[in-house]
């Protein structure tokens, strides 16, 4: 018990540290621009009583120190200030964008699931026949595309066959959850096709290294077959590896959402982001990038946790094999 | 001894990857058009004998885009991946080798890189210092370099213990000496696939940053650009996302191949 | 108690493997009675796992079987299909392996490991089946035997995970347990009492034991009959007791001798040291151990107390000691790799060798033996012009008895025992003053080991090298060293001239470690120490 207790506490300030270095790296960013922020932000033509009212607005009289520390304090109180751009809160800004980009990044985490799991386990049943060829040749295509070159080459064959697939046309989950999955559920796809292809070869390695385990041996001296041994004692092993796994594939389709809301002109945060590039507008930018990746924290601290919980051996050794 | 067969992972990358560096020696050479001279006369032609892969929305020739993007992709790529790899090496080996405080700074900096999904990163450092070539090269390198950091650290920690270090340290062998030559030729000859399929992530990334116009700048073509510049066109010039797309993907399959080829060696 | 009727018999099996020509298994026949104990010997590589393996059907993919019957309470089982074969599994025979640390599923507890032996074959409550694993915890020795049930394989020693497989193993009773190796990776006195375990429960449950192992020396006073297998075939059989102590076949007698390490036949000579010579090594209260920490605080776990002991120049010192007695930390203590928490130990640097156990781990995949015999003079900055140089590798290659062309090799091209000689070549390139060598032989097959052994006297003799042999193997102690140090729980509690502690031991531990290899082994020492 007392293990569990340090272990978690260790953890917690893990998360914290890491929290304190992303936020430093994402603040260090849009302070050390080269030149001056205001001039940057105004344009060459700005007169130096308009420089010195949005330089006071900014706060950039005060010293770097202080400066940090207010930002952070905004952010860990979901109030970053106004977009110059929009001139809203940053914070509402993003909430609104929200549905759009988790709904496709969680979408494609379910499609590789789904379809990662079965053929790895089909293809790691006999390896080097028939089924194994066929999805591995698969996998390693589709792990070749990037997805909005898939993005772009479905939206060529559904136009040109289907006609219209509800390219374009982006629909609230408030008003029609059905409209609204049905929409995203072709960029999901894109976005997800080589991250099946990863997590196949991902799970699929780790299978066929668990089978050649001793333990899988002693199962089978004990007479229980094929699949039992599969359900009961491989899958469960290889899981815990393919828990961080999973996780690091999670990052990579949030990654990957942000640019292909782009190709089928999804009003997400990818999009929100790169209008906030296009007008220089780094509240919002270093909001946007900020809590996406204070996410991911959260997710990478969930996943170790996890782990720690499905493996006892992780427990007495402190989080480390 | 038998003759060892060549996996054919090596033979199909290989053919692969070659179309890619004859493209870019072509483009090097300045054999065709050029890849900028604007042409009202031709614009959106499909492919024919005098335009290979027809034309874009200016009248460019596709084929010599091509040919130039090749080559700012293969340089991004390894360029971008050296970056990767010089600070990775660093790190891993002296997270792996000293353990302790310094393992632990070392991989924390690491883990808070890696969580800025995808490029994210690299998005915010070209969006602040303005994209550029060499910005593009050195942030996606940095995005990098912690994945080549725990690959070594977890090759150093596994040697590290191996008896034939602990016998260079009896033989009284200096650190530094053993983490170069003792421990670096091991180390380097495990993370050869990761070097490999790094080119190919960094290729991903780097046409990603470009199709939404924060990687290669016009008037430099790239793959990226140019297929975002094709998007307006997809149903009256398919061509024009087709040969991109193709040559993207053949390149990344190749180094692909070569990775799967390395570890079926293995 | 032997009953007259076969509960096995194997006629004729033959066995490939379809990649390769030669053939694995070529006809061999042999049966078990019920109740019998049969010991299958011989080398690794000479099919006695595969013939293990075909009993279950458990052979690899690529093998095949190309001729006759194994059969078992009067069934073929080369006949059934893999379903009426799964029934036999687990429920008729029993089988349990080599490695026990990774035979259990590391996820699930004891009693979920255990579990699926009954759910599998049984049709039993829940209720029935804790209380069947309970009883058969008891039996094979566990006291709290709930407590052992919730606990998981990594909380376990290795004795105990196999005491657990042997739990799986004899749950439904079976007819016939196959044992491959399955102390082979256990110390002495733990693989004595997992054999003792073994015999009682063959004579309790009237189970039938194939006995596989690679050592002619244990099996002694465990089998009851014993067969000698060599590349696929068996070249005898006979009484276990025939066979040990009278042994006709030539195979046989060499397997026995390499196993035993007889002196005499071995050969080995040694420098005897003058009592006023000087030390090669000094170690006094010496106190040691490893710091583990998370950065934020640090744990001190002392595991050397106190120590003191020295190694006179040319004496070989042997070092003895269950696992986990602290000769490793020791070692690394010695060597300079941890640093004492107090004590000293003489300046050991350049003038100290050491020999691992494990000979694929011990030279550099990345370089040549030239490269590997030239670094102790690099790392020490001895200056030497490349004819020289080479001259010296070439000296030091010849006393290890290795041929100077491999030179230009790299360690994947050489076998285990050259790559032990190479290491050792290494050594003597300082010309050190002592070579400590830790566990040299037990990653190596008896005959290499012997003359890794042989080697090492060599060295002694030849140069006056001061050894410190490192071991829990009382046999190799008792044939190879003049003085001996008995380790227990961080401490020296013994020591003296070998001859005189190993037969007249003062302390409960070395008697406990004598007793562990004599009933083992059944060495010709065994009456003069019963009868102290």
């Amino acid at each position: 018990m007392k293990e569990r207790v340090t272990y978690i506490l260790s953890r917690v300030l893990e998360l914290v540290i890491t929290l304190l270095i992303v936020s430093l790296l994402t603040f260090a960013a849009f302070s050390i621009i080269p030149g001056d922020t205001a001039s940057v932000l105004l344009g060459i033509n700005a007169s130096p009583a308009q420089l010195e009212a949005l330089r006071e607005k900014l706060g950039l009289n005060d010293p770097l120190w202080y400066r940090y520390l207010s930002w952070l304090k905004g952010a860990f109180t979901g109030d970053l200030g106004d977009s110059t751009a929009f001139g809203k809160p940053v914070a509402e800004l993003i909430v609104s964008r929200l549905p759009v980009t988790f709904g496709l990044s969680f979408l494609s985490l379910i499609l590789v699931l789904v379809i990662s799991y079965p053929s790895a386990v089909i293809s790691s049943g006999k390896p080097g026949k028939f089924w194994d060829q066929f999805f591995s040749v698969i996998g390693h295509v589709s792990f070749a595309i990037p997805p909005f070159v898939l993005s772009l080459i479905s939206i060529l064959v559904t136009s040109k066959i289907f006609g219209y697939f509800g390219v374009g046309k982006y629909v609230e989950p408030s008003k029609d959850f059905f409209g609204y999955v049905y929409c995203l559920l072709l960029p999901a796809f894109c976005v997800a096709v080589p991250k099946i292809a990863m997590a196949f070869k991902f799970l699929r390695a780790s299978i066929l290294t668990e089978k050649n385990n001793d333990y899988v041996r002693t199962s089978k001296s004990r007479g229980l077959s094929n699949i039992k041994i599969m359900f009961r004692h491989i899958l469960p092993n290889s899981n815990v590896s393919a828990i961080t796994a999973l996780s690091i594939i999670l990052s990579d389709l949030l990654g990957g959402s942000l640019i292909v809301e782009q190709v089928f002109n999804l009003p997400g945060l990818g999009r929100l982001l790169l209008q906030a590039i296009g007008r220089r507008d780094f509240p919002l930018i270093s909001g946007i990038v900020f809590y996406l990746a204070a996410m991911m924290v959260i997710v990478y601290f969930l996943a170790d946790i996890l782990m720690n919980l499905c493996d006892p051996r992780l427990r007495k050794n402190g989080g480390n094999i | 001894m038998p003759k060892k067969k060549i996996s054919p992972y090596y033979i199909v990358g290989g053919a692969f990857l070659a179309v890619i560096i004859i493209a870019c020696i072509l483009s090097l050479l300045g054999v065709g058009p050029s890849p900028l001279k604007t042409n009202s006369a031709d614009k959106l032609l499909p492919p024919s004998a005098s335009h290979l892969m027809g034309t874009d929305n200016m009248g460019r020739d596709l084929f010599a885009r091509v040919l130039s993007a090749s080559k700012y992709t293969l340089l991004i790529s390894v360029a971008g991946v050296s970056v990767a790899l010089v600070l990775g090496t660093i790190a891993g080996m002296l997270a792996g080798y000293f353990g302790g405080i310094w393992d632990r700074i070392i991989m924390l900096l690491g883990n808070s890189i890696m969580c800025f999904p995808g490029i994210l990163l690299a998005l915010m450092a070209v969006a602040v210092w303005g994209p550029s070539l060499f910005n593009v090269i050195w942030a996606l390198g940095l995005v990098f370099a912690p994945t080549f950091a725990r690959v070594y650290r977890t090759e150093v920690i596994k040697i590290k213990e191996r008896d034939y270090i602990l016998n260079a340290k009896i033989l009284g062998v200096k650190p530094l000496r053993i983490i170069a030559v003792h421990i670096f030729p091991n180390a380097f000859t495990q993370i050869i696939p990761a070097v490999v399929i790094g080119l190919a992530n960094m290729t991903l990334s780097e046409s990603a940053m470009s199709y939404i116009g924060l990687g290669v700048q016009p008037p430099k073509a790239s793959y990226g650009k140019i297929l975002s510049d094709a998007q307006s066109y997809i149903s009256t010039a398919p061509w024009l996302i087709i040969f991109p797309s193709l040559m993207l993907v053949i390149y990344i399959l190749g180094l692909y191949f070569i990775s799967e080829g390395i570890r079926g060696d293995r | 108690m032997i009953y007259a009727d076969y509960i096995l018999e194997v006629k004729d099996l033959s066995l490939d493997f379809k990649s390769e020509g030669d053939k694995i298994l070529n006809n061999i026949s042999f049966n078990i009675r019920k109740g019998e104990i049969l010991g299958l010997i011989g080398n690794s590589g000479c099919g006695k796992s595969m013939t293990a393996l075909s009993i279950l059907g458990l052979l690899p993919k690529d093998a095949r079987i190309l001729s006759g019957q194994v059969v078992f309470d009067k069934n073929d089982l080369l006949e059934k299909t893999d379903r009426q074969m799964r029934e036999v599994r687990g429920k008729d025979i029993g089988m349990i392996f080599q490695e026990p640390y990774t035979a259990l599923d590391p996820l699930k507890t004891v009693y979920k490991n255990l579990e699926e032996v009954l759910t599998e074959h049984e049709d039993l409550t829940r209720e029935v089946r804790r209380e069947m694993i309970g009883k058969m915890l008891e039996r094979v020795g566990f006291e709290n035997t709930g407590d052992i049930m919730k606990r998981y394989p990594h909380e376990l020693s290795g004795g105990q995970r196999q005491r657990v497989l042997i739990a799986g193993a004899c749950l439904l009773k079976p007819k016939l347990m196959i044992a491959d190796e399955p102390t082979s990776s256990l110390d002495t006195v733990t693989s004595m009492s997992i054999l003792e375990l073994i015999k009682s429960l063959c004579a309790e449950l009237r189970m039938s034991v194939l006995f596989i192992s690679h050592d002619l020396s244990i099996v002694g006073n465990f089998c009851d009959r014993v067969l000698v297998m060599k590349k696929g075939n068996i070249v005898d059989s006979g009484n276990a007791f025939d066979l040990l102590y009278n042994p006709q076949n030539p195979y046989t007698a060499e397997l026995l001798s390499n196993s035993r390490l007889d002196p005499k036949q071995l050969d080995l000579e040694f420098n005897k040291p003058s009592f006023s010579s000087e030390c090669a090594l000094k170690v006094t209260d010496l106190c040691a151990g490893y710091t583990s920490g998370n950065g934020f605080r640090k744990e001190r776990k002392e595991i050397i107390h106190n120590l003191s002991f020295k190694i006179l120049k040319g004496e070989v010192v042997g070092l003895i000691g269950s696992s986990g007695c602290g000769k490793t930390t020791l070692t690394r203590a010695i060597c300079g790799l941890i640093r004492p928490y107090s004590g000293t130990v003489t300046d050991t640097k350049g003038k100290l060798g050491v020999v691992f156990q494990d000979p694929i781990m011990c030279l550099n995949p990345a370089h040549t033996v030239m490269w590997h015999l030239a670094e102790p003079l690099r790392a020490n900055k001895i200056k030497m012009s490349k004819d020289e140089l080479k001259k010296a590798a070439v000296d030091a290659l010849v006393s290890v008895g290795l041929d100077e062309n491999i030179l230009g090799r790299h360690p994947s091209q050489l076998s285990g025992g050259q790559r032990q000689r190479v290491a050792i070549a290494m050594c003597l390139m300082l010309n050190p003053s002592l070579i400590i060598a830790d566990e040299p032989l037990s990653a190596l097959d008896t005959s290499s080991g012997a003359r890794i052994l042989k080697l090492l006297s060599q060295i002694n003799k030849e140069r006056g090298t001061s050894i410190l042999l490192i071991s829990h193997n009382l046999r190799v102690v008792r044939a190879a060293t003049t003085y001996v140090l008995v380790m227990d729980n961080g401490n020296i509690v013994e020591d003296g001239p070998t001859k005189n502690v190993l037969s007249h031991p003062k302390t409960e531990v070395t008697k406990k470690l004598l007793l562990a290899e004599t009933t083992l082994h059944m060495n010709p020492d065994r009456q003069q120490f019963m009868t102290e």
